[in-house]
């Protein structure tokens, strides 16, 4: 029920964005002017993304994020279908290996959950941070019969620090008037391994609490206050399953996990936003987040879009990167086959499709960020 | 008796010495293979320095940032890519707050493989007396077959049954069991993982592991008890055990002790299959059912994130790891294998006991 | 031997021996259940489509790439691995002066007893980065030889030692040179000991994941030919990765995996078994 949920409002959204970006299986897509366009290359002109099959087979190899991996999987047999020269080889890994792959030229793009870091921007001039997709994070809870539980990241970061206990507290209760709460007691549940998925919770609760962003703070893993009731589970997999076999229990789970968690019949939090409203993650708000973080997304695309503003804008949410390095893109033929898969990969008539991004639960990038991208793909010339 | 005696002294004694003639009696077409063949020879010790060389090489500037506190400190963090400080101990340069203690994976390390020799070796022990002694000619290779296979089940096998089948039937049924020993023993006390994950479920799996290792070596050697000892202990009216105890065991024990220090090798090394079972957490067990890691499933899990450290530490960090890894299974490699020098090195297996 | 009751004596037997029994059933037990448990959940997912797809196909995901990858980097470790292991193992059998021999040959050992994750570890710094061969089918291969050399050269050393005493005795007898020794008189009985070992060798890549993680990589594609900057598919990596996603479809591919890998193993263990033990019974004629 869920799923599809998440699916008829993606193709509402995809729908308007076909009429913005039409033309996006054309040859060529003109890009805005940027002067923040500091292209690495000698090309005197960077203003278009000229596109097209390029004239010899052309491997585009991959790897990195694993959160990515299936998308790119799903895009693979795609993008020879619409451009017969070009192969994508996808690999996981995760994303350590594809930034460092990709900065180091062994790989045309490095999939990863974060932008690069400001050493790794220094160290590799010309460096690109492309996004393809938006990802966001969700937080369940094992409550027999409570739909719709509000919660702030506030009281979240209190459960995670073991200041909240019953999920009868005041603060809770205060969230969600008229909703009879139960005295059990609650039980955090959260990564022992390290994770992406906790630094982006743990960048969600240090942006929503002091004591948190003071204590703990964000990390792929942080030292994790004690709480006697705490449970660990290592994988995605691990926190469904341990959140499905635990009442009481709350969790932080990946959009690509959601599918199974909602199956199996646990609650998905309405987490409050900058905005003071309450959302769950779907096509609308995980895009409204996008759409205004990027008013204020640099050039450069490096971008945490943790607790933006705007009404309807859910508050853990993320993109989902390709790193490129175009000093290292050797030649013309491999330049346009990355150009050219890019360019497909973000358009909702090529690969962004609404069945391509629901299997894994992402969001199209909003329109407002695809010409930053178009600006930054077109440095890439070989 | 001088039968053993010459089978138990190793290859050096072996028949094929006979025909071994001097050199400047050699052809040479003989001459090209010694020397090409000498100079293959060499390569695994080739390979072995080139190991240890390119870990202290590369493992240096972390042991220069981290001085003794990778020893006394549980604090392992890569540090804050993002941001734009960073931390410099003894002139070397790292992210910001990285700290590279490595106290939590030396504890989950030694806890999980001493926990799996100490129940390994009594049981392989136990078992290839049993084979040997009770279990009649004709069913003892069927049996011993089964050895074979511990020792053929690939690592990531083992780990894909710790993590789907093992763990969540120790955590539904025998966990709940063995926490009432908690009132005498307290790190029997507290919480598991619900599928299982943590050290208990790992130390179990290794046990497996390690078993084929301990129990192959010892089958070879009580095999080679010698016949006359064995038999008059039945005739001076022992029990047969009594004669395992005065005659077996004593003939056996250094083999059992040599072969121990190297399954302990191996599970000190064993990474896949702990990667998945052990919860993987940063930090030393609370109690015995919990979540940790070793050196070998951090190098494992956490070289990629290492990747993404852009002063290049983290990578460094991770060969630190590496290198006291390699410095344990030497010692106890090195220590196994003089033990057993004196026996036999014939009868200690080469690998995972296959 | 101890004075006490006989009945005491054959009491405290019992109870040891009911201990070992125990032991045993405590071997055999744990290696049926691993063994029969895999079988089973890969049961019902072991299909044709398997062999014909490739884990790129999302809706019906196989494992042909990974399988065909796994027998090229196998086929790597026979072509580097082999040819060194079977020469250091004659050279420790036939020409090594006796200190030398000892020397390597303890050595041989100890590298049999470094962690496969450092071995790993090792050849993604030396020749993934520090080279920049990338994740390549040449930096895996190494990783594997290195792995498996010190088994090539112990059962090739004991091979040609096992060859009876009169063998020997009789090529010097008739003033064969070295070379004609070990061609004509010892490789033949040697050899299926050192085919043994090699297919055990096989069998050990087979099932090992930590040496590769970081040097092979992973493909989603069928190996392509190309020794540098060519990730490649291998069949323990995908048990590895798709038990830590979360689809079913991806929990029934990571059993499938497993259960390959189990069956491919055993399938080499023991008939690298059958070999040897044809071998023995070789020897034992040979023997006058």
């Amino acid at each position: 029920m869920n799923v599809r949920r998440h699916a008829s409002i993606g193709f509402a959204v995809i729908t308007g964005a076909v009429l913005v970006s039409a033309c996006g299986s054309t040859s060529t897509v003109t890009a805005p002017p940027t002067s923040a366009a500091a292209s690495a290359s000698s090309s005197p002109t960077a203003a278009a993304v000229h596109t097209g099959n390029p004239a010899g087979p052309q491997v585009l190899s991959e790897a990195g994020s694993s959160l990515l991996y299936p998308y790119l999987q799903k895009l693979a047999p795609g993008i020879t279908a619409a451009f017969p020269n070009i192969t994508l080889t996808p690999a996981a890994g995760g994303s350590g290996t594809g930034q460092s792959e990709a900065l180091s030229g062994t790989i045309d793009m490095g999939g990863s959950d974060a932008y690069l870091s400001t050493t790794q921007v220094t160290a590799n001039a010309g460096a690109l941070n492309i996004p393809i997709a938006v990802s966001s994070q969700a937080v369940n809870y094992n409550l027999a019969g409570i739909t719709n539980l509000k919660l702030s990241g506030s009281v979240i970061a209190q459960i995670y620090q073991g200041t909240i206990t019953t999920w009868n507290a005041a603060a809770i209760a205060a969230l969600n008037p008229g909703v009879t709460l139960p005295a059990t007691p609650i039980i955090p549940i959260r990564r022992s391994d390290s994770s992406g998925d906790t630094f982006i919770f743990t960048s969600f609760l240090s942006a929503t609490n002091t004591t948190w962003s003071s204590g703990p703070s964000f990390g792929t893993t942080v030292s994790w206050p004690s709480v006697s009731t705490e449970l660990t589970a290592s994988g995605n997999p691990a926190m469904v399953d341990t959140l499905h076999s635990t009442p009481g229990g709350i969790a932080y789970v990946g959009v690509s996990v959601e599918g199974a968690a909602l199956v199996d019949g646990l609650g998905e939090a309405e987490l409050e936003n900058a905005s003071g409203n309450y959302v769950q993650p779907n096509t609308t708000t995980v895009t409204a987040a996008v759409t205004a973080g990027a008013g204020s997304v640099p050039a450069s695309l490096a971008a945490p879009l943790i607790y933006e503003t705007g009404a309807q804008a859910y508050p853990i949410v993320n993109f989902e990167y390709l790193i490129i390095s175009p000093s290292k893109v050797t030649s013309s033929d491999s330049a346009l086959a990355i150009r050219t898969f890019i360019e497909w990969a973000i358009s909702p008539t090529g690969g962004a499709t609404t069945d391509n991004l629901s299997a894994v639960q992402f969001v199209p990038l909003p329109t407002n960020v695809i010409p930053l991208v178009n600006a930054a793909v077109a440095q890439i010339t070989g | 008796m001088i039968l053993v005696r010459r089978r138990a002294g190793g290859p050096p004694t072996g028949p094929a010495r006979v025909a071994r003639t001097r050199s400047h009696e050699l052809s040479t077409g003989d001459r090209v293979l010694q020397w090409v063949s000498g100079v293959a020879a060499t390569i695994p010790l080739a390979g072995l320095l080139f190991i240890t060389i390119i870990l202290v090489v590369w493992a240096i500037p972390a042991i220069i940032y981290s001085g003794f506190t990778v020893f006394t400190s549980d604090k392992f963090f890569i540090g804050s890519f993002y941001n734009p400080n960073f931390s410099s101990v003894n002139g070397i340069v790292a992210p910001y707050g990285a700290s590279y203690g490595a106290l939590t994976f030396i504890v989950g390390t030694l806890t999980s493989s001493l926990i799996a020799l100490v129940l390994a070796v009594p049981i392989s022990v136990g078992g290839v007396l049993m084979l040997s002694e009770w279990i009649p000619r004709r069913l003892e290779g069927p049996l011993s077959t089964f050895l074979e296979l511990l020792a053929g089940i690939p690592s990531v096998v083992f780990g894909f049954w710790g993590l789907t089948v093992f763990g969540p039937f120790l955590g539904a049924h025998i966990f709940p069991a063995l926490s009432h020993l908690g009132v005498i023993l307290p790190f029997f006390k507290g919480s598991w993982a619900y599928n299982g994950q943590g050290l208990l479920t790992a130390s179990l799996v290794l046990t497996l592991m390690i078993i084929p290792i301990i129990a192959s070596t010892t089958r070879q050697l009580v095999k080679r008890v010698p016949v006359l000892a064995s038999e008059g202990a039945m005739a001076l009216g022992m029990t047969k055990y009594e004669m395992v105890r005065v005659v077996t065991i004593p003939y056996v024990r250094t083999g059992i002790i040599a072969s121990a220090l190297l399954g302990w090798g191996r599970a000190l090394g064993e990474t896949i299959a702990v990667l998945l079972i052990i919860g993987m957490a940063n930090n030393p067990p609370v109690n015995i059912y919990g979540t940790t890691s070793t050196l070998a499933s951090t190098i494992a899990a956490d070289l990629d994130s290492a990747f993404s450290d852009g002063t290049g530490m983290a990578v460094r960090a991770m060969a630190m790891l590496g290198l006291l890894l390699l410095i344990m299974s030497l010692i106890t490699n090195l220590t196994g294998r003089l033990v057993v020098r004196r026996i036999s090195s014939e009868a200690l297996p080469v690998g995972r006991g296959v | 031997m101890e004075s006490r009751a006989p009945r005491f004596r054959h009491l405290k037997g019992s109870v040891f021996w009911i201990i070992c029994g125990i032991a045993l059933a405590a071997i055999i037990a744990p290696a049926v259940a691993v063994v029969v448990s895999v079988l089973v959940k890969a049961a019902p997912e072991l299909k044709w489509s398997l062999l014909t797809n490739t884990t790129l196909n999302v809706q019906n995901p196989g494992l042909q790439n990974a399988i065909l990858g796994t027998l090229v980097l196998s086929l790597g470790v026979v072509v580097v691995a082999g040819p060194i292991g079977i020469l250091g193992g004659i050279y420790l059998a036939e020409f090594a002066p006796r200190r030398a021999g000892g020397f390597l040959r303890f050595f041989s050992e100890v590298l049999a007893g470094v962690p496969s994750i450092v071995i790993g570890l090792v050849a993604y710094t030396a020749f993934v980065e520090a080279l920049h061969w990338g994740f390549s089918v040449l930096s895996a291969i190494i990783a594997l030889s290195l792995l498996t050399l010190p088994y090539i050269v112990k059962t090739t050393e004991v091979s040609f030692s096992q060859v009876p005493r009169s063998l020997h005795e009789a090529a010097i007898a008739l003033g064969l040179s070295k070379i004609t020794t070990i061609r004509k008189v010892l490789l033949p009985p040697a050899l299926p000991g050192i085919i043994s070992g090699m297919v055990i060798a096989l069998a050990i890549s087979t099932g090992e994941t930590a040496p590769l993680l970081y040097t092979a990589g992973f493909s989603d594609h069928n190996p392509t030919p190309g020794l540098f900057n060519n990730p490649i598919g291998y069949l323990t990596y995908v048990t590895y990765y798709y038990v830590g996603q979360p689809g079913a479809r991806d929990q029934a591919l990571a059993s499938a995996a497993a259960g390959v890998t189990i069956l491919l193993v055993l399938l080499l263990i023991f008939g690298g078994r059958a070999i040897t033990a044809r071998q023995r019974k070789m020897v034992a004629r040979l023997d006058v």
